[in-house]
């Protein structure tokens, strides 16, 4: 196994000989290897792109990584804590403690607004109705949407729903926080400011952030990245020099 | 607090699907709160009915030797669990002049004015008779007499005569509960000076509430009364009404029962229905923190809230149903109007009813919900095919040994006949657990019968009612308690209205029945000579071609109250009484040979069998002797023994005529009334006709028949409701087949149609395992049947009944495709290929 980590810090985030494989869906019973033995390590702070084509096994890696679905073999280790073996109780407030995610399609929920969508993890975790809404706006302010707070999805352009979602995703000031193409259906500018705000936010919370992107010009803002091809780390060393 | 304000603006958002789902259980806390009301209301009526026909339940004490008793142990008697009054009753045929008019009537003496007071004697006009110079006249004899209240009659008795004004008038059937037949009431005292009684009664009638059990009521009296005197049931009413009741309230019970059985499978497929829309809510919920318990709380919590203003809904829309089911009901008995008694309890049950049905209906779908699959309920796919939970399978092996288990243990008198309720309900439950497992076959036999041209529309109709068993048999299960329901009490309401008619017309075939009005004899003072007098008197009528005279008297079998009723056998042809396990010619022989037959309730009762010696004591003899065989009989609750004149004239005395059974020759019924009434009147019979012995038992059964059906049919209407609601969420799940298939060209009429098959293929489904879930609930009900009835009904397969229930469900579910399919043909193409 090789750990590859820019720092002497102990890892925040391990990826260890991570594999899954899927159901073929074609009813013989094949497996699709999806990922097949992958590791590495992030530290606190760092900012690492996972790249790779459509299809390649980023987004499932990701996945794993979030404790969103649990891998065939291998294990995340994300503060130390093995997530694969936790129950699905002890996975939810991980999930809703110590990650924060960022989709593609935003993922707000269409009911709630923006306050009351950025608050839902600490309401969900019990926490009191009064310090929910304070860190709620807290967060928004620091994506520059105050003056949204109170505004439902709807009412949001694209790209600032998707700066919604990165509130949420840092509201519970969690270890580390995976984003899945976060730029993906955003149009050029848009993708700009959220990129920018997310290098921001590392650069001035020290925030850690695994970002999977198939675009080379967002994966050269991160500080390292992986590539993956057909389920595996290309390159020798397990990580792929920057472009 | 975000929790509730989610909640709250998915109802805002999607208001059709809250509102759906409170529909949903507002027709299920509806449909029970009517059945119960309107069950309350058939209780009335049937109830009402019977006391029209014998009076008010109750129990009578009398002296075991013949004689009299003591008034004055009525008050001692009041203090028994069930009993509401306790009436000290004297009788004594007289005759009543009113100008010329005369009329030969039996009288009763008894407190009028307190039994008015109480409610359990109910006039026409003016009031009970306090004094010995008042009297009250039952409104038929007023009528006849031409006398209204304050006028006067005379009054001949054994000891003078007296002039008497009228104090009241009695409604004839409220009357009978105390008269037995009589026309006249006078006051206790008055009648008892009249007859010399010395201040003694004839018997002291125990009237019961409603919900007594005449058998504890009776063992209770027993345990309370000196040696001379017993309790007993009133005998010389044949308990027709009484068993018939008993079986109506058990098809009632089970009615009330599936009900909240069907509530829960309605409110399950709306919850399921509503939770499959939001998968990708609650995907992205658990994405960011919630657990799966979180979930399947606030998908439990939202059950509850609906589930109360459900409720709220449903007893409002219950009670304006229940009117018209119970004026319905009151048709059907042809009763005057019934009306509705809304206990608050039932209020308040339906009340906590509401959300406990849904949060129960809900575990299922919050269940579902918890494990939505994160990436799937993001990605808003469906939920993916399913198979048969081995959980399930437990579950339903589990439901069929509870069912088979009640049924044993009801069938050998560990548990009351009543267990055919939870086990019919357990049976019905354990065929719809077993769907899935059966789902498979039935659907794919189905689908061989639809035309070939419509494959496509088959093919996917087809994978999607197989695609989720789970769901496909909860809303089967909808169908399958209505069919089961409707074919299951269908039958049992046949055979039992067969059973009794077939009794009817052994034991009662003939155009005439002149029978004795007052009270039978507990010692023979009905004077053979008198009997001789009658017999002989209508033999002498032209145009009789059989007259058969019947003793009935009361009597003990090893300590058990029972009629005893001596009649001779004819010569040939079919015999009165149908034996268990013996065929006629041995069954004539044993009779003719000087044995006895006993009814199959009396058999059950004193846990006796053919060949087991019993002690019988009637007319103040005890003898011994063996059962000659047991009979299927009404008379008296089936606590009937039968002998012929002969016999009871050789071994206990009997050769009393208290009833006659007159044929008249072909043609001539009508013209031998006017004899046989003069007969009547002299010795103050009462004469009925066939036809109106008929009548009476077609107004008993039609009724039965009809108020069960009318809460039955209500079941249907609720069934359609979660047809519909599982066609519509699978059209959901569709969405995008749907709009990929109209967007390669499918026309809306085709779509039409896929929504039509799979929603048929689902009636189909629950029409086969309903019919089969039916007849083997009816099995049940009818093994049953003979703890109550001492022999079990015999069970026949009607196709008629079957025939009707396949049809309703097949039109209700055709009628319930038709909101899924219309949104199937409304779907936007482009937001329906984007779905996923």
């Amino acid at each position: 196994m090789t750990l590859a980590t820019p720092t002497t810090d102990p890892p925040v985030l391990v990826a260890d000989q991570l594999a899954k494989t899927f159901a073929a869906g074609s009813g013989n019973g094949a497996l699709v290897a999806a990922v097949q033995g992958v590791s590495f390590s992030v530290a606190a702070g760092e900012m690492v792109a996972i790249m790779g084509a459509s299809g390649s096994g980023k987004s499932t890696i990701l996945h794993m990584l979030g404790g969103i679905t649990r891998p065939t073999s291998g294990r995340v280790l994300l503060e130390g804590v093995d997530l694969a073996a936790l129950d699905d109780d002890r996975l939810a407030v991980i999930r809703r403690r110590r990650i924060g995610f960022i989709f593609q399609r935003y993922n707000l929920l269409p009911e709630l607004s923006l306050v009351e969508n950025v608050a839902l993890p600490l309401v969900l975790d019990g926490r009191p109705e009064r310090e929910c809404r304070e860190r709620a706006l807290e967060a928004i302010a620091a994506v520059g949407l105050g003056p949204r707070a109170e505004h439902r999805p709807d009412a949001l352009s694209g790209g600032e729903q998707q700066r919604g979602a990165i509130a949420r995703g840092l509201v519970t000031r969690p270890a580390v926080v995976l984003a899945d193409e976060p730029t993906g259906a955003l149009d050029s500018a848009n993708a700009r400011a959220v990129i920018r705000l997310l290098t921001r936010l590392v650069a001035d919370r020290g925030l850690t952030v695994v970002l999977v992107t198939h675009d080379p010009l967002i994966a050269a803002t991160a500080n390292r990245a992986i590539r993956i091809v057909d389920g595996l780390i290309a390159g020798p060393d397990g990580e792929s020099p920057l472009p | 607090m975000t929790e509730l304000t989610l909640l709250l603006r998915q109802w805002q958002r999607r208001p059709g699907r809250a509102l759906a789902t409170v529909a949903s259980i507002a027709v299920a806390i509806g449909a029970i709160v009517a059945t119960w009301i309107a069950s309350d209301a058939s209780r009335v009526g049937y109830r009402a009915l019977a006391e029209s026909i014998e009076g008010m339940p109750s129990v009578d004490v009398v002296a075991r030797a013949g004689g009299r008793s003591d008034p004055s142990l009525a008050p001692k008697l009041v203090g028994i669990p069930g009993v509401r009054a306790a009436v000290p009753l004297v009788f004594r045929p007289s005759l009543l002049r009113a100008g010329d008019a005369r009329v030969r009537d039996s009288a009763v003496g008894l407190d009028a004015a307190g039994l008015v007071e109480a409610g359990l004697l109910r006039l026409t006009a003016g009031r009970g008779c306090e004094g010995p110079d008042e009297i009250v006249l039952s409104q038929r004899l007023a009528d006849s007499l031409d006398r209204s209240v304050g006028e006067e009659v005379l009054f001949f008795a054994k000891r003078g005569v007296r002039r008497l004004t009228i104090a009241g008038v009695a409604e004839p059937q409220s009357l009978v509960s105390f008269a037995d037949g009589a026309g006249i009431a006078l006051d206790l005292a008055a009648l008892t000076d009249l007859a010399g009684t010395g201040g003694l009664v004839d018997r002291i009638r125990l009237v019961l509430h409603d919900d007594a059990s005449r058998a504890s009521v009776v063992a209770a009296a027993n345990a309370r009364l000196p040696g001379n005197l017993v309790a007993q049931v009133p005998p010389g009413r044949a308990s027709m009404a009484d068993e018939m009741l008993a079986g109506a309230n058990l098809g009632l019970d089970f009615v009330t029962a599936l009900t909240v059985a069907m509530a829960w499978f309605i409110v399950g497929n709306a919850m399921l229905m509503n939770v499959t829309e939001r998968r990708r809510s609650f995907a992205l919920q658990r994405v960011v923190g919630a657990s799966g318990r979180q979930i399947a709380r606030s998908v439990m919590a939202e059950a509850g809230m609906l589930g109360l203003v459900g409720a709220l809904l449903g007893i409002v829309g219950g009670l304006v149903a229940a009117d018209p089911i119970a004026r319905n009901i009151a048709t059907f008995l042809r009763s005057s109007a019934i009306a509705i008694t809304v206990n608050p309890w039932l209020i308040l049950a339906a009340l906590v009813l509401g959300p406990l049905v849904a949060i129960a209906a809900a575990w299922w779908p919050a269940r579902q919900a918890a494990r939505v699959d994160l990436l799937e309920g993001l990605a808003n796919v469906p939920p993916p095919a399913s198979g048969v939970p081995h959980a399930l399978m437990l579950v339903a092996g589990g439901l069929w040994c509870l069912a088979f288990g009640i049924l044993a243990a009801a069938g050998a008198g560990w548990l009351p006949a009543r267990a055919a309720v939870p086990a019919g309900i357990a049976t019905l439950l354990a065929f719809i657990a077993t769907t899935p497992a059966t789902l498979g076959l039935l659907a794919r036999l189905l689908a061989g019968l639809i035309p070939r041209r419509l494959g496509i529309e088959r093919g996917i109709a087809l994978e999607q009612v197989l695609r989720q068993p789970v769901r496909t048999a909860l809303t089967t299960g909808v169908l399958v308690a209505a069919i089961g329901n409707g074919v299951g009490l269908g039958h049992v309401i046949r055979d039992s209205v067969d059973d009794i008619l077939g009794w009817y017309s052994r034991a009662l075939n003939a155009d005439w029945i002149l029978m004795q009005a007052g009270s039978l004899a507990v010692q023979g003072d009905a004077s053979p000579s008198a009997g001789q007098g009658i017999m002989d008197g209508v033999q002498r009528i032209e145009g009789v071609e059989a007259a058969v005279p019947l003793s009935i008297v009361m009597g003990s079998l090893d300590g058990h109250a029972c009629l005893l009723v001596a009649r001779d056998l004819p010569t040939s042809g079919r015999l009165p009484l149908n034996a268990v396990g013996m065929s006629n010619e041995t069954l004539r022989r044993v009779l003719e040979d000087g044995g006895v037959a006993i009814g199959t309730a009396l058999a059950r009762q004193a846990q006796r069998g053919v060949g087991d010696e019993i002690t019988l004591a009637a007319f103040g003899r005890t003898l011994r002797l063996p059962i000659g065989a047991v009979v299927r009989d009404y008379m008296a609750g089936g606590s009937s023994v039968f002998l012929t004149r002969t016999t009871a004239r050789r071994l206990l005395g009997i050769d009393s005529v208290d009833a006659v059974l007159i044929t008249a020759t072909p043609g001539a019924a009508a013209a031998i009334e006017q004899p046989l009434a003069a007969i009547a009147r002299e010795h103050s019979l009462l004469l009925q006709s066939h036809r109106e012995m008929r009548a009476m038992m077609d107004r008993i059964t039609t009724g039965l028949v009809g108020a069960l059906w009318s809460i039955l049919g209500l079941g249907f209407v609720v069934g359609s409701l979660g047809v519909a609601n599982t066609v519509a969420m699978n059209v959901l799940e569709k969405r995008r087949t749907i709009g990929l298939l109209r967007a390669v060209g499918m026309t809306g009429r085709q779509v039409s149609r896929l929504v039509l098959i799979e929603s048929l293929l689902i009636g189909g489904i629950g029409s086969l395992i309903g019919v089969g879930a039916g007849i083997v609930t009816a099995l049940f009900i009818q093994l049953s049947s003979q703890a109550l009835l001492g022999h079990p009904l015999a069970m026949s397969i009607r196709p008629t009944v079957i025939a009707a229930n396949v049809a309703a469900a097949m039109l209700i579910t055709a009628v319930a495709a038709w909101l899924p399919a219309h949104r199937a043909v409304g779907l936007d193409l482009l937001d329906a290929i984007a779905a996923e």
